[in-house]
């Protein structure tokens, strides 16, 4: 069975200053396709981070399972790779070792890792910059680096914790675009946390709502706008401006 | 879930939690106790097992003794009464002169120009290297081990305040004046409530090393104090005097650091509602 | 010819001046104190007389000796106390059982100081090169044993998980990641260590020494020779100034600058 899927899944905490169980996802089942763009959305607190993050391995669900081509979800591992809010690049290490370093890690040699990295930092149009350090670039460009870091790794499932958020707005929409031309070619499997209506409108197939803590979900919306997509277009789309207005309104709708 | 801020930080627990609080205190302190226990139960097996004569090292009930029978002497108390009394008085007065010096190197561009050079220098010089010296100028005794004090502790505190001060948000500064604070009041406002915390930590490790220091210049330039009765102890081959000197000036300092110096830093800390891990 | 105020502020633009400025007028305000003969002679004397003594011994062979004696230690100690520390200080920063383990364990003995060892070891070793090592090693140890704790510590958990699901191993992330992100940490704690080491080392060489700067000056303390004593403590700050300035500042440039790092106050 291919793609994710996400059965009954649970995560609870022990809060030690009130002293009690606190759920902060509850019952989730979701199924995501190969190749899908599939956006999950909430309000704050909601849980799609903690949802995300037992996506990809780093915390353990308290009841539930996560299946990804067949195989349960043991811990994290290459072939779901993350792009993180905070871009988590290695300080240390250049823009071609940060993007080769999935490939150091599964043994590849130098010369070949190398030239994939390359391919990978051109098409997410940093060429010329390989050679810098992380701090040397813009937010923009870190995030750039990032996601050539993980498509570079070729992971069945793309997990995207709200990269855009740490970076301006217009800044914001550029990447936006340029992430759908990327989907729009190679058809990675995307799971996309955000917290941005309109963001998640632009850029999926399929919309997954959370209510409030504790997270389940709402509804799940499809997206048929026509792509390419584009901010220029899509902006004065009454069809996307309705889906938009349908979404807020499942998003802010009480528990 | 706890509210967590993206630096890492958790929120001060509220206060209904206070009687728990102090269980957990309670707690933290048996499982600190717990290795150095094992370690006594462990010294105790080795100097029976190894038979270790008496002249090499004591076992824990020696020291123990000589404990009993220098605290019935008086002798511990007058020991440790100098030694306490000296590092009181030196940190004191580094204190009071570290701190405004290092709001005026922060503030002020000329005098940090003037001074940063040659504090760097003279920093490395903390203590020790002054003993010679200052036994020269001061005599043997109070003066000269308080001027070591006051060397170990100045230097650490001028650099956590100028620290302090200077990482200190401009706009801060700009905010204050722009609802009308004058430059005094910028100081007492701003300035001095924003590098507290830091100042306490700069006093606390200046402390440790004014400790460190003091048994050093304890042992080199004086005749009475903990140093000093860990030296004679040596003329003698005491060897379980030492070891309870040397306990006792580790205890002590524990004691003083973890009862009282850390819960004023961590006090002063999360008054402005953050708590570091402090080590 | 130009007026003097330029002329000064264009002086004061070169670094070497900045830098230096303040220790010419230092010497040069002592300089003064000691011709107007504020205090004797004997007790406080000048730059020259302090200048000529130099020359003096190091003429009579004996100031290079001792300062190769005292360099000689301080590596030796620093050495050893680095190559203990840091495997301690991940071990600790790593593992939490351990942590809880060494914690009190560690306080306890930071408390009780170097110094406080040497009556034992003098028992022990006696007046010899062990007995110093110990008590540099000592001293270097803990601040690396903390702030390389607080080095792994302080890496963000994000760019673990980073290495993680790009197919690191735990090998792996300890070498590509902590490691690296530790390192900053790492450095303070040397330059930590190294200061305090070389307080250890004076320390030491006052009370057990027959050699080195620090026996050099509180020999000069006994035969009353002041210059030798000031002496002494100029070549400290010098030699300190020279660890600092060839050693760990381009260990800093190197790594933490290249890479745009933030220190972490513990």
């Amino acid at each position: 069975m291919e793609g994710l899927v996400i059965r009954d899944l649970s995560k609870t905490y022990y809060d030690i200053y009130m002293g009690q169980h606190v759920a902060a996802v509850e019952a989730i089942s979701l199924e995501i396709a190969p190749g899908e763009f599939v956006a999950i959305l909430g309000p704050s607190g909601c849980g799609k981070t903690t949802l995300l993050n037992m996506v990809a391995g780093f915390i353990p669900p308290t009841r539930g399972e996560i299946l990804l081509n067949g195989r349960r979800i043991q811990g994290p591992g290459p072939d779901r790779g993350v792009v993180f809010q905070s871009f988590a690049l290695f300080p240390w290490k250049t823009v071609l070792d940060n993007v080769a370093f999935g490939l150091k890690m599964r043994g590849v040699p130098r010369e070949e890792r190398d030239r994939i990295a390359r391919e990978y930092i051109a098409l997410v149009g940093l060429d010329g910059f390989e050679h810098r350090y992380p701090h040397e670039l813009s937010g923009g460009m870190q995030q750039r680096v990032g996601v050539a870091r993980v498509l570079a790794n070729n992971p069945d499932l793309l997990l995207m914790d709200e990269p855009f958020a740490s970076v301006d707005a217009q800044t914001r929409m550029t990447l936006q675009e340029e992430l759908t031309r990327i989907w729009e070619t190679r058809h990675p499997t995307i799971l996309f946390v955000t917290h941005d209506v309109e963001e998640a409108v632009f850029l999926a197939n399929r919309v997954v709502v959370l209510t409030p803590r504790p997270g389940r979900v709402r509804e799940s919306v499809a997206v048929p706008l026509p792509r390419p997509r584009s901010w220029q277009h899509l902006i004065e789309d009454p069809d996307y401006k309705s889906l938009v207005a349908r979404v807020l309104g499942l998003v802010r709708a009480p528990a | 879930m706890t509210p967590r801020d993206p630096s890492g930080v958790v929120a001060a627990a509220p206060a209904a939690s206070r009687p728990r609080a102090a269980a957990r205190r309670l707690e933290a302190g048996l499982w600190f106790a717990a290795p150095l226990v094992l370690l006594v139960l462990v010294w105790a097996a080795v100097v029976r097992f190894y038979h270790v004569p008496l002249r090499v090292f004591p076992a824990p009930a020696d020291v123990a003794g000589a404990l009993l029978q220098q605290a019935r002497s008086g002798a511990l108390a007058g020991h440790s009464w100098h030694s306490l009394r000296r590092v009181l008085v030196g940190t004191t007065l580094a204190v009071a002169s570290s701190i405004p010096l290092g709001i005026a190197i922060s503030t002020n561009r000329h005098v940090a120009a003037l001074f940063t050079p040659i504090l760097r220098f003279f920093s490395v010089l903390a203590g020790i290297a002054w003993i010679p010296l200052a036994t020269l100028w001061f005599g043997y005794g109070f003066g000269a081990i308080t001027f070591i004090i006051f060397n170990a502790v100045f230097f650490i505190v001028l650099y956590n305040t100028i620290l302090g001060v200077t990482s200190i948000p401009q706009v801060l500064r700009d905010a204050a004046r722009s609802l009308g604070a004058n430059r005094w009041q910028v100081l007492t406002e701003v300035l001095l409530p924003g590098a507290l915390p830091n100042i306490v930590t700069g006093i606390r490790t200046g402390m440790g090393f004014a400790w460190r220091g003091l048994i050093a210049a304890e042992i080199i330039a004086t005749n009475a104090g903990l140093g000093y009765m860990l030296f004679l102890a040596r003329d003698f081959y005491r060897t379980e005097v030492i070891v309870l000197g040397m306990i006792l000036i580790g205890a002590i300092w524990v004691l003083l650091d973890r009862l009282i110096l850390a819960p004023i830093e961590r006090r002063t800390i999360e008054r402005w509602g953050l708590t570091r891990a402090v080590a | 010819m130009m007026p003097l105020r330029r002329w000064l502020r264009r002086l004061l633009t070169y670094p070497a001046v900045q830098g230096a400025g303040p220790f010419v007028l230092l010497v040069a305000l002592w300089a003064v104190v000691v011709q107007l003969e504020i205090y004797p002679r004997t007790f406080f004397p000048g730059p020259q007389d302090v200048l000529r003594s130099f020359v003096n011994l190091v003429y009579k062979g004996v100031l290079p000796t001792y300062l190769q004696d005292s360099v000689t230690r301080l590596a030796v100690g620093a050495g050893a106390g680095i190559c203990v520390g840091i495997p301690l200080g991940l071990l600790i920063g790593l593992h939490p059982a351990s942590y809880r383990f060494f914690w009190p364990l560690i306080i306890f003995f930071q408390a009780i100081g170097d110094i406080a060892w040497l009556p034992i070891l003098l028992i022990w070793f006696g007046f010899t090169l062990t007995t110093m090592t110990f008590v540099i090693v000592y001293t270097v140890i803990f601040p690396m044993i903390f702030n390389t704790a607080l080095g792994v510590r302080t890496v963000p958990v994000e760019m673990i998980r980073a290495a993680q699901s790009l197919g690191a191993s735990r090998w792996r992330v300890l070498v590509e990641v902590l490691l690296p992100g530790a390192l900053p940490n790492v450095i303070t704690g040397l330059r930590n260590g190294l200061g305090y080491g070389w307080r250890a080392l004076i320390a030491a060489e006052i009370i057990v020494g027959t050699s080195g700067i620090g026996f050099m000056m509180f020999d000069a303390r006994r035969s009353g020779s002041v210059v030798e004593m000031i002496l002494g403590m100029i070549l400290l700050g010098i030699l300190w100034y020279v660890v600092d300035a060839w050693i760990l500042r381009p260990a800093e440039r190197a790594t933490i600058e290249r890479w745009g790092l933030v220190r972490q106050t513990p």
